[in-house]
C-alpha cells in the first residue's frame, strides 16, 4: 500500500520539480512570449474591466500547462481510486475546472488567502500542497494534509482555508478573513469561492452586505459550472447573472475555461481590492466533466453530447495547448512530453499490478 | 511495533494505526486469544474488514466464542468488491408481518416512506412535498414517482436554501395546507434551526392559538452510514429535544417509519421526522399498502426482560437487540429492549415502568455523549425511580468529537461497547 501511494505521488509530484527548460527538443527556437486576445468580460457597475489582451511567457505557459495537467491527472486518479474503494466517503472532482484553480493562483500572490467549498482538490494543489499529501488525505492516511481526518472535503494549507462541506458556509468566513487582511494592513486579499448552487443561500447575501459596508478586500468568486448537484442554474436561480447578484458590489463575468482570461480578471480584481475600493464579485463560467460527486454519474440531468461538446471545444488544457503551439511558445512534442511525465506511463503499469 | 508482516497476512494498512496490522498478525497466528482482547480484536477485525476494501485480499471472517476477526488470504488477481465491502455494525431484524392492516408488500425503508407520502398526497388535496431534488425522486429515492402521479405543483424542488425551505414550509402550514419539507441531510438542518425553534415551535403559543403551523412535517435522513464523515452522519435529535413546541420522531424500520410518518403528517404540531439513512436499503420488511398510524409518544417494548432495560431509537435499536441476545447467551442476563420512537415528547411511563421492574438502565445513541438525549432520559429516570436503581444509569454514546471520517468504527457505540457497559452494570 505504501509502495503504491509512493509510486502514484512520485509520478504526479516529481514532475513539478523538473525545470521546464530541461525538456530537450533539438534545434527549435521558441518564442519567449506571445500576446493573446482574450474575451472581454461582462461588467456590472464597473467602468472598465480587465484588459482584452495579455502576454503569456513561455515559462508561465509551460508552468500552467503542467499544473493543469497534474490537476487533471490527479482527479482522474482519484476517480479510479474511488471506484476501487481505496478512497471512501465523498469525493467531488473538478476536472474541467482546472483553468479556474490555476488561473486564480496565477493572478494572486502566495500570501493572499483563499477559501472554497468542497470541490477543492485543485485549489489544494495550486495553493502549494503536494499530490502525495492530497492523495494521502483522500485515502485517510496520517500523511494527509489533515492527518486523514478530513478526507476529500476538508483539505487545508497555508493561506488556504479549505475545503468546507456545508454549502455557502465558507462565504461569511471568507469575508471575515478579508476583514483580518484589512486589519493587518499587509495588502492581502481573500478569494472567497462558492458555486452556482450556493449562490442562493442567505448567508452569501449577508456576507455581501458586510463586505461592502466595511469595504473589505474580498473577491467573491462564483464558480458557475451550470449545475448545482443535479439542478441546472435555470431551475434554481431567479437570476442566473451571478456576477450581478452582489447588487451594490461591482462584478465581472469571466470565461472560466480560458486560463488567461481567469488570470487577467483575477489580477484586475485583486488590484481593485488592494486599492481599498471594497469587495468585487467574479463569476467564472466553467464546467465539470464528472458528476457532482462520485455517486453521481452526471448524465441524468445533462446529455453526454453536452459534456462531449465542452470537452472538444472548450477544454482548458486543450485551449492553452493550442494557443502555445500556434504561437510557437512550445511544440506539440514538448507538451506531449509533459503529458507523459505527469502521467508517467511506466510507473502506472507498475501501479496497476500492485493494486 | 510487532514482527514484520508477511505478504500473505494482513496486507491492508489503509488508515489503520501502526499497531493494528501487527496485532492482526499476532492474532492470525494465535487463535486462542483471551476474551480480554475480544473487543480490541473485534474492532481490529472490523477495521480490517473496512480497510480491506481496495486490497487484493479475500476477506475471511472467523467466528469463535463470539469473537469476530478478519484474516486476509493471499492476493488473487481480481478481488470481489462485494466481499470487500465494509461490514455494518448492526444487523437489521425485521418485525413479523403485521396482520391487522390489510395487504402487505415487501418494502425497504425508502419505499415505505414513498408509500406513506403517496397515501398522504392521495388523501389530502392540500399536501405538498418540497425540498432539494425531490422532483426526480430525491437523493435517497424517497419521492420517486410522486411528481408524475400528483403533478409538479404538489411535488417540487426548492433552491439550495434550508432556512428558506423551512420558513416557506411554515408559511404554507400556517394557511392550513399540509407541508412536507425535506432537508437533504439532517446535517444541513442547522440553517433552518432558527426557523424551527423560533418560528415553528412557538407559532401557536405566541398567537394564542389564532395561528399554528401544525401541518408542517420536516423529514431528514439521519445517522451514521459507514462513510458519511462529518456532514453526512449526524444525529441532531438532541438539539431539537430542547425545544418545546415541536415533535421529534425516529423510526427503526420500514413498518414503523410509514406508520410514524403518517402520524407526524396528521399531527397538529410541527414534527421533525428523522430517517436512519443506513436503513434505507438495508431494512426490508412486509409493510401494509394502505395507510395506518402508529401513535406518537409511545415507546415500544420490543423484547421483554427482567434484569436490564435497554433504550435506543433508530438504527441503534438493532444493535441493542444483538446486545440483548449476547447478554442472554453469555451472561444469562434477561434484557428488556425499548424502542423510544418519539424523542420529544418521550414516553416516560414506559421507560420508568421498565426500570422499576429491572432496576438497571442502559441508553445508547450515536450522537455525542454530552447533552445527548440519553442525559435527559437518565436524569428523569433517576428522579422517578431512584430507589429502584441497582446500578448507575449507563449511557453508551458517540464521543464528544465531530463525527469522524476514517475513525467511524471506533466512534460509534457498537454492540461491544454496549455489552461491556452492560456487564459492568450487572457486576456493579
Amino acid at each position: 500500500m505504501r509502495k503504491m501511494l509512493a509510486a502514484v505521488s512520485r509520478v504526479l509530484s516529481g514532475v513539478a520539480q523538473k525545470p521546464a527548460s530541461r525538456v530537450l527538443v533539438a534545434s527549435r527556437n521558441f518564442a519567449n512570449d506571445a500576446t493573446f486576445e482574450i474575451k472581454k468580460c461582462d461588467l456590472h457597475r464597473l467602468e472598465e474591466g480587465p484588459p482584452v489582451t495579455t502576454v503569456l511567457t513561455r515559462e508561465d505557459g509551460l508552468k500552467y500547462y503542467r499544473m493543469m495537467q497534474t490537476v487533471r491527472r490527479m482527479e482522474l486518479k482519484a476517480d479510479q481510486l474511488y471506484k476501487q474503494k481505496i478512497i471512501r466517503g465523498f469525493c467531488h472532482l473538478c476536472d474541467g475546472q482546472e483553468a479556474c484553480c490555476v488561473g486564480l493562483e496565477a493572478g494572486i500572490n502566495p500570501t493572499d488567502h483563499l477559501i472554497t467549498a468542497y470541490r477543492a482538490h485543485g485549489f489544494t494543489f495550486t495553493r502549494g500542497l503536494s499530490v502525495r499529501e492530497i492523495l494521502a488525505e483522500l485515502t485517510g492516511r496520517r500523511g494527509g494534509c489533515a492527518k486523514g481526518k478530513g478526507g476529500s472535503m476538508h483539505m487545508y494549507a497555508k493561506n488556504f482555508y479549505g475545503g468546507n462541506g456545508i454549502v455557502g458556509a465558507q462565504v461569511p468566513l471568507g469575508a471575515g478573513i478579508a476583514l483580518a487582511c484589512k486589519y493587518n494592513g499587509k495588502d492581502e486579499v481573500c478569494l472567497t469561492l462558492y458555486g452556482d448552487g450556493a449562490a442562493n443561500q442567505g448567508q452569501i447575501f449577508e456576507a455581501y452586505n458586510m463586505a461592502a459596508l466595511w469595504k473589505l478586500p474580498c473577491i467573491f468568486i462564483c464558480e458557475n459550472n451550470r449545475y448545482g448537484m443535479g439542478t441546472s442554474v435555470e431551475r434554481a436561480a431567479a437570476s442566473t447573472d451571478y456576477y450581478k447578484r452582489g447588487d451594490f458590489i461591482p462584478g465581472l463575468r469571466v470565461d472560466g475555461m480560458d486560463i488567461l482570461c481567469v488570470r487577467e480578471a483575477t489580477r484586475f480584481a485583486a488590484a481593485y481590492c488592494r486599492s481599498g475600493k471594497g469587495p468585487i464579485l467574479m463569476e467564472l463560467q466553467t464546467y465539470r466533466y464528472h458528476g457532482h460527486s462520485m455517486s453521481d454519474p452526471g448524465v441524468s440531468y445533462r446529455t453526454r453530447e453536452e459534456i462531449q461538446e465542452v470537452r472538444s471545444k472548450s477544454d482548458p488544457i486543450m485551449l492553452l495547448k493550442d494557443r502555445m503551439v500556434n504561437s510557437n511558445l512550445a511544440s506539440v512534442e514538448e507538451l506531449k512530453e509533459i503529458d507523459v511525465e505527469v502521467r508517467g506511463a511506466n510507473q502506472w503499469i507498475k501501479f496497476k499490478s500492485i493494486s | 511495533m510487532g514482527p514484520p508482516l508477511r505478504p500473505n497476512q494482513c496486507r491492508s494498512r489503509l488508515g489503520a494505526p501502526p499497531s493494528l496490522p501487527a496485532v492482526c498478525g499476532r492474532v492470525a497466528r494465535n487463535p486462542g486469544l483471551q476474551v480480554g482482547m475480544a473487543a480490541f480484536a473485534a474492532t481490529a477485525g472490523r477495521l480490517l474488514g473496512l480497510r480491506a476494501a481496495g486490497t487484493e485480499g479475500r476477506l475471511l471472517r472467523l467466528r469463535g466464542a463470539g469473537l469476530q476477526w478478519a484474516l486476509l488470504q493471499p492476493a488473487s488477481a481480481t478481488g470481489d468488491a462485494a466481499q470487500r465491502r465494509q461490514v455494518a455494525h448492526f444487523t437489521f431484524q425485521p418485525d413479523p408481518e403485521p396482520q391487522e392492516y390489510g395487504q402487505t408488500q415487501k418494502m425497504n425503508l425508502f419505499q415505505a416512506i414513498t408509500s406513506a407520502l403517496d397515501n398522504s398526497l392521495a388523501k389530502d388535496p392540500t399536501a405538498v412535498i418540497f425540498g432539494e431534488d425531490v422532483a426526480f425522486g430525491g437523493v435517497f429515492r424517497c419521492t420517486v414517482g410522486l411528481r408524475d402521479k400528483y403533478g409538479k405543483d404538489r411535488v417540487f424542488n426548492t433552491p439550495l436554501c434550508e432556512q428558506g425551505i423551512v420558513g416557506f414550509g411554515i408559511g404554507i402550514a400556517v394557511t392550513g395546507a399540509t407541508a412536507i419539507a425535506e432537508i437533504q441531510f439532517a446535517d444541513y438542518i442547522f440553517p433552518a434551526f432558527d426557523q424551527i425553534v423560533n418560528e415553528a415551535a412557538k407559532y401557536r403559543y405566541r398567537s394564542g392559538d389564532l395561528f399554528n403551523c401544525g401541518s408542517l412535517t420536516i423529514r431528514a435522513p439521519w445517522g451514521c452510514v459507514g462513510h458519511g464523515a462529518l456532514y453526512h452522519s449526524q444525529s441532531p435529535e438532541a438539539f431539537f429535544a430542547h425545544c418545546p413546541g415541536i415533535k421529534v420522531v425516529v423510526p427503526r424500520s420500514p413498518f414503523q417509519a410509514k406508520g410514524l410518518l403518517l402520524s407526524c403528517i396528521e399531527d397538529k404540531n410541527p414534527c421533525i421526522f428523522f430517517e436512519p439513512k443506513i436503513l434505507y436499503r438495508a431494512a426490508v420488511e412486509q409493510v401494509p399498502v394502505e395507510p395506518y398510524h402508529i401513535p406518537l409518544s409511545q415507546a415500544e417494548v420490543i423484547q421483554e426482560g427482567s434484569d436490564v432495560t435497554l433504550v435506543a431509537w433508530g438504527t441503534q435499536v438493532h444493535v441493542m437487540r444483538e446486545v440483548a441476545s449476547m447478554a442472554q447467551e453469555k451472561l444469562g442476563v434477561s434484557c428488556e429492549v425499548i424502542d423510544l420512537k418519539t424523542i420529544l415528547p418521550w414516553d416516560m411511563d414506559t421507560v420508568c415502568k421498565s426500570v422499576i421492574k429491572t432496576g438497571r438502565l442502559l441508553i445508547s445513541h450515536e450522537a455525542p455523549l454530552t447533552g445527548g438525549f440519553a442525559s435527559e432520559i437518565s436524569s428523569t429516570v433517576q428522579e422517578e425511580c431512584f430507589l429502584n436503581l441497582e446500578a448507575p444509569i449507563s449511557r453508551v454514546c458517540g464521543y464528544d468529537t465531530p463525527f469522524p471520517h476514517i475513525f467511524e468504527p471506533f466512534y460509534i457505540p457498537d454492540k461491544w461497547k454496549c455489552y461491556d457497559a452492560l456487564r459492568k452494570m450487572i457486576n456493579y
